[in-house]
């Protein structure tokens, strides 16, 4: 039976780590190094990387850090910030990315998806989308780190960059991200009943039970976290077993029987 | 123990490269057939389409040097995902391509074969197997692998079938044809579970 | 490129550091609202507050965790001054030098009650090491046990209230709510003690340490913080605080400072007793490209002690100079207590080292001088 994922994010701006609320009052936390060898410590599921700056200042994704990055991973690292272009998706791969995430490109060239799917395989392509929630409670799309307002709803977003072949989408809500106050459940639920793709829910996780709700009530295939795992006392394998308490299949530990 | 790894230009080689330096193998990306012809054994990575990953190996060369130390030679091989697919007869993702033929049986879509679940399959999983291959040695059945695809081997004789992953229905998860093994899930990715793997590869 | 401050001299890389529109960070502002702090006002409220627990001669009336450095020293004397009869808490540090330890018994001799808890040598090592190797941080045990020991002793004495010296959140910036905070709970210690990944669970679960090695380590529960009704405050609330007048109060009652600026900084007054401290200040110039001297110089900077280009100049001369030495005792001993080499330690300093903000040859690699040195790409904005 399939793994219910939990998945830590790491938020990467500039020279370091760093925490927001709401996709604003970015604060420095920390490097990324140190993080990525505390996870692959732990063992976690898999591991996202965000870039949150690059599509802001259309800088390249820095392929030597993420080499750097990848040496220290043994499980699925996904990487994501200011990717456009096909090259930079190989460049990312052969670096030691797994899986790489796109957002803002999608919005201007739909048809990237169509194209890094058919080249590299649906697979390793995760489409991101922000979302917030308008004056009249409908969710909308954002672009360039939840500054730009494409005017999109989640829902008809969503079908597309899932008929068009993404692998999976990552699915943030702005408005409670860093908050920890609970994910959103009703835009994680609705974009996981208008797709059959795979959705990883991202953006505001407080305590374990968000994580239980978002897989049980909102259908979620797997759940990423930031705030919570690097300024709380929670970690994902503590997440992980609050999942298993409630009967929500996750990964085992590996005891080898005979001793690596 | 020299390990090569087959660059084609469709693989995480990185993430492979790692997994095998960190068990103590030396390790070579091929970048051209003949490096082929003095290792130990062959990984063919993969990550991507069928048909592309066939046309980047016949448009290098890598067909008949893959035949010439596999089944010549007998130089066991790895192939992982793409690359355990490629070892099949033929594909059916994009249209009907040849694969490798190292081990009889064609790649369909999960979908064709009743997995009626999201896709693609990605994430962990339990791999199943009724009898310990030499692959699977100090790992326990039921152990989860990270698998990430939507398209799956089905082999023309359950001889060759080492291991298999429920997800809507049974998919084949591990092959072996004497020395030629291919394993769905990426062990390279799939922490310490996958690095005994990889070990008992190594020590085949 | 790095950005700085176009005030003092800190680069954006700080943890919990802001710029605001003009290029002034945050800790620039924050001392700067000082001057609107009734401070008269705050010293009436700190006496109220200590008039409150202060205790009918059966107990101490507070815990002063101490150091015995230059600001533990300051925090002694004005605690006395101020008529109460503190409990002193050392958590021994990982790697006491002479100066440390005589600046120690120097506090015990100012006539306070002083309890010195050192925590398994043996396990602190071996915790000094996996800090280092997996997070770059040698200190991080220390960073736990400052808090750690205190509070424990706390609840063990049942005595309430913990003075704490300065809240490092306003003096060097960090989100404002923070730096109005007070006393010191469980949650700020999540949020702001420096626990950024590695966990005390960590140790066992994965590092193998089990966990009865480790009870220095724990912060006691909630329960028992409950019971004794532990708080803290920040002394740095209701003073203005400052290290060099800490200093000289310090040493007018027999602190002793080194006889030279201790390397890697530019002053001789503080960081005097742990030797692993150089290794540690080194990972934060590699991690964030500013050290201990850029620290200190922008402290003084502020107060106008010192211009903005002597500061550039300073701390071009100073910081983050890879450290052979510290307080004299070399590197290679420094790192045998954790039974690495000085070629392991330079690997390892190599994979934490931010790439980015550091001059590199074509090939990628970090340029370094004949001493090892890194040169930064910009030592102020462009």
């Amino acid at each position: 039976m399939l793994k219910v994922r939990v998945i830590p994010t790491l938020l990467w701006k500039g020279f370091g780590l760093v925490k927001g609320v709401a996709f604003n009052s970015w604060r420095q936390v920390g490097t990324v190094l140190p993080a990525i060898k505390i996870y692959n410590a732990r063992d976690v599921d898999e591991m996202i990387l965000m870039d949150i700056e690059a599509s802001l200042l259309s800088i390249e994704p820095d392929g030597d850090s993420i080499e750097s990055f990848a040496e220290e991973c043994s499980m699925p690292l996904t990487v994501g910030g200011g990717i456009n272009n096909l090259e930079q998706v190989q460049k990312l791969l052969y670096a030691g990315a797994d899986k790489v995430t796109l957002n803002s490109s999608l919005y201007e060239t739909p048809t990237l998806i169509n194209v890094i799917a058919s080249h590299f395989g649906s697979q390793c392509l995760v489409a991101s989308i922000d979302v917030r929630q308008n004056g009249l409670g409908k969710y909308q799309c954002y672009s360039h780190a939840g500054s730009v307002p494409t005017h999109k709803c989640v829902v008809q977003w969503a079908k597309e960059v899932a008929d068009r072949g993404a692998g999976e989408i990552l699915l943030t809500s702005i408005d409670n991200d860093g908050t920890m106050q609970g994910y959103d459940l009703d835009l994680i639920s609705q974009v996981c009943q208008s797709v059959d793709i795979p959705v990883i829910a991202s953006g505001g996780a407080g305590k374990y039970q968000d994580m239980v709700d978002a897989v049980q009530q909102a259908g979620a295939s797997a759940v990423a976290a930031a705030s919570i795992f690097h300024f709380t006392e929670m970690t994902p394998a503590g997440a992980k077993a609050a999942l298993h308490k409630v009967g929500v299949p996750v990964r085992k530990i590996f005891a080898s029987n005979r001793g690596l | 123990m020299k390990v090569a790894i087959i660059n084609y230009g469709m693989g995480n080689l990185g993430s492979v490269r790692r997994a095998f330096e960190d068990l103590g193998a030396e390790t070579i990306i091929a970048s051209t057939p003949d490096d082929l012809l003095k290792v130990d054994k062959i990984v063919l990575p993969g990550v991507g389409a069928f048909t592309q990953g066939m046309a980047r190996l016949s448009a290098e060369g890598w067909v008949p040097a893959l035949h010439n130390a596999v089944i010549n030679r007998k130089t066991p091989i790895l192939g992982i995902c793409l690359g355990m697919q490629m070892l099949a007869t033929q594909g059916y993702e994009g249209g009907q391509t040849e694969g490798l033929g190292f081990i009889p049986g064609e790649i369909q879509k999960l979908d064709n074969l009743g997995c009626k679940l999201r896709l693609p399959h990605v994430g962990w999983n339990e791999v199943y197997y009724p009898s310990v291959g030499e692959i699977f040695a100090c790992i326990n059945s039921a152990t989860d692998f990270y698998f990430v695809h939507s398209y799956a081997f089905v082999p023309d004789s359950e001889e060759y079938i080492r291991a298999i992953v429920n997800y809507g229905t049974e998919i084949v998860a591990a092959i072996q044809k004497s020395h030629i093994f291919g394993c769905q899930f990426h062990p390279e990715k799939s922490s310490k579970a996958g690095r005994q793997l990889l070990k008992n590869f190594l020590n085949y | 490129m790095l950005k700085y401050c176009v005030r003092c001299v800190m680069p954006q890389t700080k943890p919990d550091l802001h710029m605001d529109t003009e290029g002034v960070c945050s800790a620039c502002r924050s001392f700067e609202s000082r001057k609107e702090v009734d401070w008269a006002q705050r010293e009436k409220e700190l006496l109220l507050l200590l008039k409150k627990f202060k205790s009918n001669d059966s107990n101490w009336d507070c815990i002063v965790p101490v150091s015995g450095g230059k600001d533990s020293t300051y925090q002694v004397v004005r605690m006395l001054q101020l008529g109460l009869n503190p409990l002193c808490v050392t958590s021994t540090t990982c790697d006491l030098s002479d100066l440390g330890r005589t600046n120690i018994e120097n506090i015990k001799h100012l006539g306070v009650d002083y309890v010195e808890f050192s925590p398994n040598p043996l396990i602190r090592a071996k915790l000094n090491k996996i800090g280092l190797t997996e997070v770059g941080d040698i200190s991080w045990p220390e960073h736990v046990g400052i808090f750690t020991i205190p509070v424990r002793a706390a609840v063990q004495y049942k005595v309430p209230l913990i003075v704490w010296g300065e809240n490092s959140q306003n003096e060097y910036g960090g989100p404002a709510a923070a730096a109005e905070n007070n006393t010191l709970t469980r949650g700020w210690l999540e949020e702001f003690g420096g626990l950024l990944g590695l966990r005390v669970s960590d140790l066992s679960e994965v590092y193998g340490i089990e966990s009865k090695f480790l009870l220095p380590y724990q912060y006691p529960s909630d329960a028992e913080l409950q019971q004794v009704g532990v708080t803290g405050l920040f002394l740095g609330h209701y003073y203005p605080w400052d290290g060099l007048a800490n200093t000289l109060i310090a040493q007018a009652h027999g602190f002793t400072s080194l006889d030279k600026a201790v390397e890697g900084s530019m002053v001789n007054y503080e960081n005097l007793d742990n030797y692993q401290t150089g290794i540690h200040d080194y990972f934060k110039f590699l991690k964030f490209g500013f050290s201990r001297t850029t620290d200190i110089a922008c402290l003084h900077l502020r107060r106008g002690r010192i211009t903005r280009k002597d500061a550039l100049d300073i701390v071009q001369v100073r910081d983050g100079k890879f450290p052979w030495t510290y307080l004299g005792k070399s590197l290679h001993d420094i790192l045998e207590l954790l039974d690495i080499t000085v070629d392991e330690f330079i690997r390892i300093c190599d994979r934490f080292t931010n790439k980015k903000i550091f001059k590199r040859d074509a090939s990628g690699a970090l340029i370094k001088d004949k001493d090892g040195n890194l040169e930064k790409l910009n030592y102020d904005n462009l």
